[in-house]
């Protein structure tokens, strides 16, 4: 019923400076449901573990839906009344889940005398060991007719409908801007989530990102447009795969030189039925970004 | 967990010899570069009437290409003015990227309402405003430039303002025209009295504009996220505190390298 991929590609910046790839990304495909996860590692200095981190983010969000989908049907039926205390356990969950594998990790590597050493012996001191891990996570859950997700820190979640249309799902928030992330690090992790329940909504497609796309277009009409050109073409997964990547590559060498991922979960039947609506909309979103275009042109003259 | 998919960057990023292609069906959708906003606040009142507009409208029109060169490596700087009079305006219904941004002159008439220009920079100043475009990736550089005392109630519309976190977050400079303009009042907008220089003749002001709005172009683009130059940790809050330090630093270095000029000043029969 549903397929799916997920490309993390190396920030063109972080080539550059020898840094790996910070970004984790995957998706998860089960028999009622299926789960996009994407997670930016925050990749400064005292966040010297955080590729790590990010995976294990990943991760850990797969296993807390998958955890909660053992009762999938008492989950479901709870979903349209209670949503809000569900999604809120998820997050709890990933939070516990998180800190159990930087625990192990930890206790299994504990931190080398060459990573001590680039910080004075009371700075590092400082740094709460989780910190060492930090991560941004965005995760959503497509089911028969109905989607949720949740995310700390930034990062994007696209919705491809039924009708064919592509939406953000995810509120913006406003208070954090210009690269002013939460982190799953956090010691109040729990109460910097965000959430969204999307009930009676059957979901052709369902993408999770990490800033370095987003923040690789000029418009967010652009953004959209990109993933229903995406999902117009998921039919030759095969082959469209590897020009997603290409150009996951392309957009962060000409973009904003940060790592990009991109996961996504999409409904094969769903998708065979709707493909000629999306290739319509494709041609739509053509003309109204060309009319932008010339709107834009003709506000530049003075007020 | 069987149908679960991991991504390994370390093999998506083997292959990297396809970065020009031409049928890329999603290149319909352009590639942005990081980009920043820089807002200038003009008072555009009658005092500024004759010698300090015209030169105002001058350096303005010569501005533009040297901030264009601050954009060249791999930043796209977009231009917004608002002037304020009796009424507060736009010159451009968006903010223009700088390669297209052409100066349109500005005459002055009316009063000095500053209070409504806070109010209304701080209502644009949104993601549902002029700071809608992904690629943003900088707080905004704001540039005050006034000769006068506000004729409206300035400091509630720069309390409104101060609730706004683009504000908090942007670099702030202010330049003061002739001798009415009140020092304490800029200060109070930028938070510092290293931010606000003032103009008394119309070789300064041009020096003046040049030297903040190329600085804080410059420095509004700097990436200093990791660390300063000591190697010691900064957080975000940090961050953005020392880009307005470096601003005020370097601003108050470049106007005491500056000669005093031997033009007249605009006070004293301009």
């Amino acid at each position: 019923m549903f397929s799916g991929f997920s490309h993390s590609v190396r920030g063109a910046s972080h080539e550059k400076t020898g840094l790996v790839c910070q970004d984790s990304s995957a998706f998860k495909l089960g028999e009622q449901y299926a789960v996009v996860v994407v997670a930016d590692g925050h990749g400064s200095k005292k966040h010297f573990r955080s590729h790590l981190g990010s995976r294990f983010a990943v991760e850990a969000a797969i296993e807390a839906i998958d955890r909660f989908y053992e009762r999938s049907e008492e989950l479901e039926a709870n979903l349209p009344e209670n949503h809000a205390r569900i999604i809120r356990n998820i997050e709890k969950q990933i939070i516990s889940n998180w800190n159990r594998r930087i625990d192990e990790h930890l206790a299994e590597c504990p931190v080398t005398e060459e990573e001590k050493s680039k910080f004075k012996p009371e700075d590092f001191a400082a740094i709460p060991p989780e910190s060492y891990y930090g991560s941004t996570l965005v995760a959503a859950v497509a089911g028969a007719d109905y989607t949720f997700g949740l995310q700390i820190g930034d990062g994007s979640l696209v919705a491809v409908l039924e009708d064919g249309s592509a939406v953000m799902p995810m509120a913006y928030n406003e208070s954090a801007p210009a690269n002013v992330t939460a982190s799953i690090c956090n010691s109040n992790a729990a109460k910097m989530f965000s959430s969204f329940y999307l009930p009676n909504s059957r979901l052709i497609a369902l993408f999770g990102s990490t800033d370095g796309l987003y923040t690789s277009f000029g418009s967010e009409y652009d953004f959209l447009d990109y993933h229903s050109i995406i999902t117009s073409r998921l039919n030759d997964s095969g082959t469209f795969g590897n020009v997603i990547l290409q150009n996951l590559k392309k957009r962060t060498h000409y973009g904003t030189e940060d790592d990009i991922s991109l996961a996504c979960v999409f409904h094969t039947k769903l998708l065979e039925e709707k493909l000629g609506l999306l290739q319509e909309k494709v041609s739509e979103n053509k003309a109204r970004s060309a009319q932008r275009k010339a709107e834009q042109l003709s506000k530049k003259a003075p007020k | 967990m069987s149908n679960e998919k991991f991504t390994d960057p370390a093999l998506d990023a083997m292959d990297d010899n396809l970065l020009d292609f031409d049928d890329d069906p999603l290149s319909a959708t352009g590639v942005s570069r990081k980009s920043l906003v820089i807002f200038f606040l003009i008072d555009t009142s009658g005092s500024m009437k004759g010698k300090k507009m015209g030169e105002l409208n001058t350096v303005m029109e010569e501005l533009i290409p040297e901030i264009r060169r601050v954009g060249e490596a791999d930043t796209e700087v977009k231009i917004a003015v608002l002037t304020f009079s009796t009424e507060v305006q736009w010159m451009y219904a968006n903010p223009i990227p700088i390669e297209e941004f052409e100066w349109a002159r500005l005459r002055a008439n009316g009063v000095t309402s500053l209070g409504a220009a806070f109010r209304e920079l701080n209502q644009r100043m949104s993601r549902n405003g002029f700071l809608n475009s992904p690629s943003l990736s900088f707080a905004p550089v704001i540039f005050l430039m006034t000769d006068g005392y506000p004729s409206d109630d300035y400091k509630a519309g720069l309390e409104e303002l101060q609730g706004n976190s683009w504000y908090k977050y942007g670099l702030k400079a202010a330049l003061g025209i002739g001798q009415e303009a009140n020092d304490n009042i800029l200060a109070e907008f930028t938070g510092s009295a290293d931010t606000v220089v003032h103009a008394y003749s119309g070789e300064q002001l041009a020096q003046m504009i040049k030297i903040i709005a190329v600085t804080s172009s410059q420095i509004g683009s700097k990436s200093m996220t990791l660390s300063d130059d000591t190697g010691k940790e900064l957080g975000e809050d940090d961050v953005f505190a020392a880009k307005q330090k470096l601003l005020g630093q370097q601003i108050q270095e470049l106007v005491s390298s500056q000669t005093d000029g031997s033009d007249i000043p605009f006070d004293t029969g301009w």
